[in-house]
């Protein structure tokens, strides 16, 4: 059996009773990869996930692990490890049992299996908690366990679901790189669900983004932050995420109503109704350009978030702590062409 | 303020007091009467002070009226039943609490009204086939019909247990290639344990108290404890002090495990309506 | 449908198939004979006037004044033991929660009653509690001047007795739910009432009753199933009697059947029993779950 841990998805649908979850999706996964599934609460990727550890079954659709068609095949039989989110520990055995479990399972025993649990306890630092019972743990040393129970049976897939949701701020950015560190480290593939877009882009190396039940985009996060494929996707990503204003777009001008209009750098020949986007950080302060008129603004300490409106909408925009913007001020707000995200009113898709 | 304070504090404590004294009462008066002898019993004024005597238990115990035959049979039937209920009934809880399949609502709705039925209504229909095939007074009958109430239960009680235990639990065992057997032998058995012990005590409760199905099916060879507690009673008169003995004996078994059990009381008493049918 | 799937019923099924068969053999196959039963004339004591007799039964039973006693004293027994239960347990229960210290060893003295077999409670009041001249209570009523009485010998007192004997052993598992239940009512939305200025009682009408409902009407619904069936204690304390006194609808099929020996009008008692209870727990249900 070839084991690097390649994963193909190939038109999965799956329903609830009368409601669709999944319209069809398709996806595929390199060897090694660590792919993030990207998306709100609802819209289909923890789902996905649960399709590809075969805790749930699909109305349509294949699921190919390494080429090989496992659709039909049972949990423990696709040789994939899954971190719960709620880490999923048992409780009645100690951390050295838990993660001996699996390879028990499997006909391990003695001085190997002993072995092979510490080996994967120490990769993730818990070799001195091995006698504990997961009561006696706190929450980021129990996600450890789970995690150490997921690879100490060298599994071709790692499959995460929100591990990192139930750690406080602090613990949760730490634990990221860890856990980056870590996949690295092993070289397996790695399929992690979180609905915080922070965390996909510090930790992907590709993304799919779902919204209601279909993959919206996939690329890198860079590709995903500077050239988002939809507006959806556009107004979830970044903190604060983009500026979505409605606007008509003739020639090379965007027109904002009330407001002014914008030089980008494309060119459309009739009037366009289209969804303008833009950065926080890519608004200036300008000689000449949109109307806007300050609301508040929100002191960051390192940076200042300010909420203007802009002819009948609001936007956001960072300035520098040192800014002598006051609520009430009227400015002009500009911006330069590439930083213009146009998208069609319609369908969101994009336009340049 | 405070002596309002006071008054009512006493106040409670008073009522506190009667309570615990009519609810303890009758035990405690006959556990009394019981050392009595039947002159003392029969005294009025009533006798506080009296010379204990063991001759009620001696008599009970290894006399003539010994009811220690009613005790090994009671004991048969009871630990029978228990044992047959829980082989049963642990499965079906675990499938019925955790497990997917066709018609459970009906198989639910099915076990629950099973635990409606009044007694009355199985009693006839089982003396009648029972007496056919001479299955009267004999350990297999009276343990076919204890199942009768023990099952749905002991099922009933065991589902809340199950339901208890986090969903993920098979899913992990799954994915950790334990296969559903031993996913529910390794991971989820092992978490209900204490529930398996209370439901384990209440069974052995009930039927070690069950009356009706022990004196219509009973005999000579099959009567527990509870029938022969009539022994001290006939027409012409009760043996007041042996029957406080022969009830204490008869009752010690119960009175213990209740006090054991006593903190999960009342997890096992609310079963049943409170959940009606499986979850999933 | 997947393997998986599959293997998941197949399973269910394995470990469900053996007592849902249990089930039906022990309960619902005696059921139908039952039934069948009770279209016949068994009268073991006339063997020679058995066989097929239809509704006759039935239509017998119509006609039975006494069949038509035990059925009111059915009603009067659940009714009143049932609300005794939920109106002291739930006193109780309010009581003593103002008493911290007091609880465990309450709730160890609540369980006494409900461990201890009722034919043995039935025995142990009919002999020590009720009985003339030495009983505890005529030794209490002719403290209080009250003077002594036959408890469990007329006809009126004997019903009460009966009743009393149930509530006696069955109000402190009402006590220890709605203790239980009362225990977990959290604090802040008392604090809350009592800064809307609301008053003792209508804190309790308004916050407590509506949030115990719904072990309230559990209790109900146990309660009313132990009510309708009842027989050890009654049958240990006065048989039944004296006379069709305290004779529940359970206790007359029992004696139509076993001192009576006609078995084919008893199993027809035996019936209606069984649809009375289906009937009433059916109604409870319901109620349990419509919207509060």
């Amino acid at each position: 059996m070839n084991k690097q841990g390649s994963v193909a998805i190939q038109g999965v649908v799956k329903r609830h009773g009368s409601v669709t979850v999944l319209h069809g999706i398709d996806l595929e996964i390199e060897a090694g990869e660590f792919f993030v599934l990207l998306g709100p609460s609802g819209s289909g990727k923890t789902t996905t996930l649960r399709i590809l550890a075969g805790l749930e079954s699909v109305n349509a659709g294949n699921v190919y692990l390494d080429g090989e068609k496992v659709t039909d095949k049972e949990p423990g039989e696709r040789d994939v490890a899954m971190v719960f989110q709620s880490y999923a520990l048992y409780p009645h055995m100690t951390v050295a049992q838990n993660i001996g479990f699996p390879l028990k399972m499997v006909g391990q025993t003695g001085d190997t299996l002993t072995k092979a649990v510490a080996d994967a306890a120490d990769k993730v630092d818990i070799g001195h908690l091995l006698d504990r019972r997961p009561g006696q743990l706190s929450g980021g040393q129990q996600q450890r366990v789970a995690l150490a129970r997921a690879i100490v049976r060298q599994p071709r897939l790692f499959l995460l679901d929100e591990p990192l949701s139930n750690l406080d701020a602090k613990l949760r950015m730490e634990t990221r790189v860890e856990l980056k560190k870590l996949q690295r480290a092993l070289g397996v593939t790695a399929v992690y669900v979180t609905h915080d877009q922070e965390e996909a882009m510090t930790l992907a190396d590709r993304v799919a983004v779902f919204m209601d039940g279909r993959i919206v985009q996939v690329a890198s996060p860079k590709e995903i932050f500077g050239r988002p494929a939809h507006a959806s996707v556009a107004g979830f990503i970044g903190t604060p995420p983009m500026n979505l204003l409605a606007a008509t777009w003739q020639g090379s001008d965007v027109f904002l109503e009330g407001a002014g209009r914008v030089r980008v750098g494309v060119t459309s020949t009739d009037a366009r109704p289209v969804t303008l986007g833009v950065r926080p950080a890519d608004l200036r302060l300008a000689p000449e350009g949109l109307a806007a008129r300050v609301e508040l603004i929100e002191e960051l300490g390192d940076s200042h978030i300010v909420i203007a409106t802009l002819g009948s909408e609001r936007v956001k925009l960072r300035t520098e702590p040192t800014s002598p913007l006051r609520e009430g001020d009227r400015v002009q707000l500009g911006l330069t062409p590439d930083a213009a995200h146009l998208f069609d009113r319609a369908t969101g898709a994009r336009l340049n | 303020m405070r002596n309002a304070l006071l008054v009512r504090r006493l106040a409670l404590a008073a009522m506190a007091g009667a309570l615990l004294s009519i609810w303890a009462f009758p035990v405690l008066w006959a556990l009394l009467t019981s050392f009595k002898t039947e002159r003392d019993v029969l005294a009025y004024p009533p006798v506080w002070w009296f010379t204990p005597t063991l001759a009620n238990y001696r008599e009970v115990l290894f006399g003539s009226s010994s009811i220690v035959p009613n005790l090994v049979s009671s004991m048969v039937v009871s630990v029978s039943t228990t044992l047959l209920t829980m082989l049963f009934a642990v499965p079906a809880a675990y499938a019925l609490a955790r497990l997917r399949y066709p018609a459970k609502r009906a198989s639910g709705f099915y076990v629950l009204a099973t635990q409606m039925l009044p007694p009355v209504g199985l009693i006839i229909p089982y003396y009648l086939a029972l007496q056919r095939v001479g299955g009267l007074d004999t350990y297999a009958g009276m343990i076919a019909i204890y199942l009768t109430f023990s099952l749905p239960f002991a099922i009933w009680l065991m589902v809340s247990y199950f339901e208890d235990v986090p969903f993920e639990m098979e899913e992990a065992a799954l994915l950790d290639r334990a296969g559903r057997l031993r996913a529910l032998w390794h991971v989820i058995l092992p978490q209900v344990r204490g529930g398996i012990a209370v439901t384990t005590v209440f069974v052995f409760l009930n039927a070690w108290n069950e009356f009706l199905f022990a004196v219509v099916l009973g005999g000579n060879r099959v009567r527990p404890v509870t029938v022969a507690m009539f022994n001290f009673i006939s027409v012409e008169q009760t043996q007041w002090a042996r029957l406080a003995a022969g009830a204490m004996v008869a009752m010690a078994p119960v009175i213990v495990l209740g006090l054991l059990a006593q903190r999960h009381i009342v997890k096992g008493l609310t079963v049943g309506a409170v959940k009606g049918g499986g979850r999933r | 449908m997947t393997r998986f799937e599959t293997r998941e019923r197949g399973f269910a099924l394995a470990l469900l198939g053996p007592a849902l068969l249990l089930l039906l053999l022990i309960t619902t196959a005696p059921l139908i004979y039952l039934g069948w039963t009770s279209l016949q004339r068994l009268d073991l004591g006339m063997p020679w006037l058995s066989g097929l007799a239809g509704v006759d039964n039935y239509a017998k039973m119509s006609a039975d004044p006494r069949f038509w006693n035990s059925l009111a004293l059915t009603f009067v027994y659940t009714a009143s033991t049932v609300l005794l239960q939920v109106v002291l347990g739930l006193s109780l229960a309010l009581l003593v929660l103002q008493i911290p210290r007091g609880q465990g060893v309450l709730r160890v003295a609540a369980i006494l009653p409900i461990v201890l077999a009722p034919v043995v409670v039935g025995l142990f009041w009919r002999t020590l509690v009720l009985a003339p001249d030495f009983g505890l209570v005529d030794l209490v009523t002719r403290a209080l001047g009250l003077g002594s009485h036959n408890w469990l010998g007329d006809p009126q007192l004997a019903l009460i007795s009966v009743i009393a004997i149930h509530t006696w052993q069955w109000t402190p598992f009402a006590f220890l739910v709605l203790l239980a239940t009362l225990a977990t009512l959290p604090p802040d939305i008392y604090e809350a009432a009592r800064l809307d200025r609301a008053t003792a009682w209508k804190r309790f009408v308004h916050i407590t009753l509506p949030l115990i409902r719904p072990a309230v009407v559990m209790v109900v619904i146990l309660r009313t199933m132990t009510a309708l069936s009842a027989f050890a204690a009654i049958f240990a304390a006065t048989g039944g009697g004296p006379g069709s006194s305290t004779e529940i609808l359970n206790l007359y099929a029992y004696r139509t059947s076993f001192s009576e020996l006609n078995l084919g009008y008893g199993a027809s008692l035996a019936v209606v029993l069984l649809a009375i209870t289906l009937a009433v727990s059916w109604l409870l249900f319901r109620r349990r779950r419509a919207p509060a």
